[in-house]
């Protein structure tokens, strides 16, 4: 009942009532548009509004206990990449690059997501650790870099397969086989120098440079006018998954139960395990929403250069409209409740006494 | 004046397979391109809608006979598979044929 409520609550926040209407907008054909420049603007804006309040924070709390959670983090994003795969491979029955493109996009984390979850907490009246956003930064390659060298593998493999079958190796397939082959280094060149993770972590060094105090003078910008950028990012969010509604059908009953299922799963395995190590109720939200989130905006730029024989038309279309949206308006609700409930008073003894008292 | 004879090749494709393209042409030696953004219709629907990373891109590049062989065949090997792609050639006439 709590969960419902929330839910419902949740709907009627300006963010969601912002993103359904530029679904609406999309879907009655209206020219409404976000100028380009402004659509390409507000991710910078957005990640640099995170970083900043991460690095304050940090500053604040300092970055000796952000290890274990980083770690942690780490570890999760890979192992659920992985669970991913093997879903998708053997019960999708996905071909191996759609199977890992959709693994790692699933794996990867989303800014989008994670703006909308601050200015969630935001609304509830309750604060997060800084330094989620400095894991933000790290795990946003992670899940792909992963997913491109499992790529590599096992195209090296399939090559070796053919090449002995065919007997000799002419150079011809030694051509083919460097060519399907990415170089990892060269990803991972390109992420970090990206411009997301640049604005990201040169936004937490400033923040943590310049403290609250110095923060006084921008927080006009920066914190005043957070939730208000995020609505009109969301129109256009709502905009384009407007536009790709049609595709879902497309999509397929697996994928998207899979779209929905695994971010709730991934989700909730954060929350708890984050409060186990001792995340704070909102900082449990907000790394849960990390491992529930697809990535949209990076994963199409990464994966079709470096999985190019993946359709972006699947992971495109399920992360960006059946992911995202069930994310803001369902699982984090739902990661919040979970989050209240194990932190007000003793999570695991109130467990207990539920299954007690049934 | 007199205009000689040479080929200009142009590639409309999606955004995310420019850096291909141009690494082949880098490959060949031709350091000389234009390009734009566009859209419109392909034969599977309305393209460069949406993301950025959705966007169609076109590309123009004026090269000799010799060349656009090659450039074309590496193309149509490594990214007609995977990319959205389509290129087609035209005789034009030059000033500075040196230049290409």
């Amino acid at each position: 009942m709590d969960i419902l409520e929330l839910i419902q609550s949740n709907l009627l926040t300006p963010i969601i009532l912002f993103f359904l209407f530029g679904i609406i907008a999309a879907r009655i054909k209206s020219d409404l548009k976000i100028p380009e420049a402004i659509s390409e603007f507000l991710p910078i804006y957005l990640l640099a509004a995170i970083g900043l309040h991460g690095g304050i924070e940090m500053r604040n709390t300092g970055f000796e206990n952000m290890l274990i959670p980083m770690f942690v983090a780490i570890g999760l994003s890979l192992l659920f990449t992985l669970n991913h795969y093997q879903i998708l491979r053997r019960l999708g029955k996905f071909n191996i690059f759609d199977s890992y493109a959709l693994a790692s996009t699933y794996g990867a984390v989303g800014a989008v997501h994670f703006s909308v979850g601050l200015s969630f907490l935001k609304n509830q009246g309750v604060s997060s650790e800084g330094y989620l956003a400095a894991i933000l930064a790290v795990l946003e390659p992670l899940a792909f870099i992963m997913a491109i060298f499992m790529t590599n593998m096992a195209v090296s493999k399939q090559n070796k397969t053919k090449q002995q079958s065919l007997g000799d190796t002419s150079s011809e397939m030694d051509l083919g086989l460097n060519q399907s082959k990415v170089k990892i280094s060269k990803v991972l060149r390109e992420s970090i120098t990206g411009k997301a993770i640049v604005i990201l972590l040169g936004s937490i060094v400033i923040g943590y440079i310049i403290g609250e105090e110095g923060f006084q003078s921008i927080k006009i910008v920066f914190d005043d006018l957070f939730t208000g950028a995020i609505v009109i990012f969301m129109i256009e969010m709502g905009i384009i998954a407007g536009q790709r509604l049609d595709d879902i059908k497309k999509v397929g009953i697996f994928l998207t139960t899979f779209a929905v299922l695994i971010p709730t799963f991934n989700g909730i395995i954060g929350v708890l395990i984050s409060t186990a190590i001792g995340l704070s109720l909102g900082g449990a939200v907000m790394f849960g929403l990390l491992l529930a989130s697809a990535s949209f905006i990076a994963a199409p730029a990464v994966l079709r250069h470096a999985i190019p024989q993946a359709k972006p038309s699947l992971y495109i279309t399920s992360a960006l409209g059946i992911t995202f949206p069930y994310n803001i308006i369902v699982t984090l609700p739902i990661l919040f409740t979970i989050s209240s409930f194990l932190h007000n008073g003793d999570g695991t003894i109130n467990l207990l006494s539920i299954f007690i008292n049934n | 004046m007199k205009l000689y004879e040479t080929k200009l090749l142009t590639i409309i494709c999606e955004i995310l397979a420019q850096e291909n393209i141009l690494d082949i042409l880098k490959k060949h030696q031709i350091s000389g391109y234009t390009k734009y953004e566009v859209d419109g219709d392909g034969d599977r629907g309305l393209r460069g809608q949406g993301l950025k990373t959705e966007k169609n891109i076109k590309f123009e590049i004026i090269m000799n006979e010799n060349k656009l062989q090659d450039v074309i065949e590496e193309i149509s090997r490594t990214l007609f598979a995977n990319y959205a792609i389509v290129l087609h050639v035209t005789d034009i006439g030059v000033l500075r044929p040196e230049k290409f």
